[in-house]
């Protein structure tokens, strides 16, 4: 849908100097919305700059009609959109895309590089509604990275949290997939009982999302990831947002991010497209 | 057509203003000021929006430009295909083409560069699986086709023909994004005729060649369209381009160039329709940076007998309807019964 929705609340998730801010709408969009989706917003009423910008969709309220999106400034579309007051309405189109999906039955680990945890905090609490058991494996530079990009709010979800840092500042030391290997793999291998089945959903760099897709395809685990891509329409008409896919007959197509995605079967996804190796 | 929201005129607000609103902003402040002019809105008399051009009668002005409005579903649920003129559909090749790598697109002042480098799903899969969905539009269908031969021109046309359903082909003789062909038949006049000309033999369905800006002197691309058989002309493509990210120190595009588009190019593109309208008897498609209905209006008054609107489909997916309304709002509160008496009228003398 296209409709102009009421900013509620607008802030920094973390301190001011991160950049990584928290925005609030209401308005129909929540009943509608899915974990892994996200919308197009007009951040200028003029036409410079003139696309819309996409933002994950970070959690969903629909008692309270509302969506939180978070993002970080790091352009002018973003620090048009940080400057965005309570009360005011925002042009927005969606929510767009195909979203993540909630395994039947066994584990859901969520794996997040950076801020590419914002898009997983909306399927951890749809995981958690629907009794599925869920984790969070996180990597960021480090402790005030976590802090900042929204930690104290994973800690109230309850769930168990595997943290990697970098610098080792909090939790394990290294990169996230290289850190807590034994969630991505092992568990899965044979087990043969229902409850031990893992799938994982990930949102992250694209180097880390490959990583994990070699990982979970050695392993036979099941992947989604979620992209990420300059977006035009994002309604799957300009082709802008494109990736590429290999069918199981080795064929290649392309595929777009807004419309066929942002969620994608890890295995699908030809990585070196992604990388820009 | 569907008229909504006259109320909104008596207070001196445009039509379009009122559209405006439901989707956020696109140019409200503008609107609203260049509005105060519409007296004779209240008696609401007929404005005769049709244009017959290159045989086939269009409802309104307005068309979506080709690329932006994907194959007619993709829209659907904003600007639905019975608001508007006709549906350009996304450039065609025989073979299906997989198109540049990532990144396509990349943002500039009022204006976006793209190089999606002609991804389709070739002749033979748009025939099957896009086409019927196509001629059940509620509107006309017109496909844009592009070549790297002239025999891929003809081959082309001669199987999108008037049974296909199809009201018009839009030939593509501009690309910038491709390595070969696009624009080069796009550059040279002699080029120009001889693919005109092949795809003329080739179909029943007019012609529309759309040209590149990326020339001298477009007046003599014009003619050599025009000469080769042309219906109609489409003006502009995008102007090529290119930009630097400063911190890789690399082209942003993955194709390294790419067109250029959006409100930055539309001066461009009205002096060209200025030029070409009057050089060349033949109806014009002017394009390039349309986004409101004061662009749309500009261009009509520089001499184009239809508008396509493409870039600003990202910004407003409400656009090409919005600007419909405006259109006709202007026609009526300037006591014009039909749109077609505006074309041109920056440089014709009234009256004639």
């Amino acid at each position: 849908m296209l409709i102009n929705a009421l900013v509620t609340k607008h802030g920094d998730l973390g301190a001011p100097k991160a950049k990584l801010r928290y925005l609030v709408v209401q308005g129909p969009l929540a009943a509608e919305a899915k974990p892994g989706q996200f919308v197009h917003i007009r951040v200028s009423a003029a036409f410079d700059p003139l696309l819309r910008r996409p933002i994950s969709i970070a959690a969903i309220d629909r008692a309270r009609d509302e969506i939180m999106l978070c993002f970080r400034v790091q352009g002018r579309g973003t620090e048009l959109l940080a400057q965005t007051k309570a009360g005011a309405m925002l042009s927005i189109l969606g929510p767009l895309g195909n979203g993540f999906s909630l395994p039947r039955s066994g584990e859901l680990v969520l794996v997040a590089g950076g801020i590419g945890a914002f898009p997983l905090y909306a399927l951890a609490q749809a995981a958690l509604a629907a009794e599925v058991p869920v984790r969070l494996l996180w990597g960021g530079e480090n402790a005030e990275f976590l802090a900042n990009a929204g930690l104290a709010h994973w800690r109230r979800l309850d769930l168990p949290l595997h943290l990697a840092t970098l610098d080792g500042s909090l939790g394990r030391r290294g990169l996230v997939t290289e850190a807590w290997p034994e969630y991505l793999g092992l568990r899965g291998r044979g087990a043969g009982l229902e409850d031990q089945r893992v799938s994982v959903a990930a949102c992250g760099p694209a180097g880390m999302l490959k990583d994990l897709s070699r990982r979970c395809g050695e392993a036979g685990i099941a992947l989604e990831v979620s992209l990420e891509e300059r977006m035009g329409c994002a309604l799957g008409a300009c082709l802008g947002c494109v990736c590429t896919l290999r069918g199981k007959d080795g064929s290649i197509r392309r595929a777009k991010v807004c419309s066929d995605g942002p969620v994608f079967q890890g295995q699908e996804v030809v990585w070196d497209a992604e990388t820009g190796e | 057509m569907p008229r909504r929201a006259n109320e909104r005129s008596q207070n001196g607000a445009h039509p379009a203003a009122t559209a405006g609103e439901k989707v956020g902003t696109m140019g409200r402040a503008e609107t609203l000021d260049r509005g105060r002019s519409a007296p004779g809105a209240m008696d609401k008399p007929a404005v005769d929006l049709t244009v017959r051009l290159a045989g086939i009668t269009l409802r309104n002005p307005v068309v979506t430009a080709s690329g932006t409005y994907g194959f007619g579903q993709e829209y659907a649920l904003y600007c639905p295909p019975e608001e508007i003129g006709a549906i350009i559909v996304k450039g065609l090749t025989v073979h299906p083409r997989l198109g540049n790598p990532v990144p396509r697109l990349a943002e500039t002042p009022a204006g976006v560069l793209n190089a999606v480098g002609l991804e389709n799903p070739g002749l033979e899969e748009f025939i099957t699986s896009y086409l019927p969905a196509l001629r059940k539009l509620p509107t006309q269908v017109i496909a844009n086709i592009s070549g790297f031969s002239v025999r891929d021109y003809a081959a082309l046309a001669q199987a999108l023909r008037s049974d296909s359903g199809l009201a018009a082909l839009e030939v593509n003789i501009s690309c910038p994004n491709v390595q070969h062909g696009g624009m080069q038949f796009g550059t040279d006049p002699a080029r120009v005729e001889e693919v005109v000309a092949a795809v003329k033999a080739s179909t029943d369905l007019p012609v529309i060649v759309k040209l590149s800006p990326n020339v001298t002197d477009i007046v003599t691309i014009a003619e050599a369209a025009a000469k080769g058989g042309a219906d109609a002309l489409s003006l502009i493509n995008t102007l090529l381009g290119m930009s630097i990210d400063i911190g890789r120190r690399r082209p942003v595009l993955g194709n390294t160039f790419g067109g250029l588009s959006g409100p930055a190019v539309k001066p461009v593109a009205v002096r060209m329709v200025w030029q070409v309208s009057q050089a060349v008897d033949l109806p014009v498609i002017g394009m390039g940076g349309i986004s409101t209905w004061q662009d749309a209006v500009e261009f009509l008054l520089a001499g184009a007998a239809a508008v396509g609107v493409g870039t600003a489909n990202f910004v407003n997916p409400r656009a090409p309807s919005e600007i419909v309304q405006g259109v006709e709002e202007y026609c009526r509160s300037h006591g014009f019964q039909a749109v077609r008496e505006i074309v041109g009228l920056a440089w014709r003398t009234r009256g004639i």
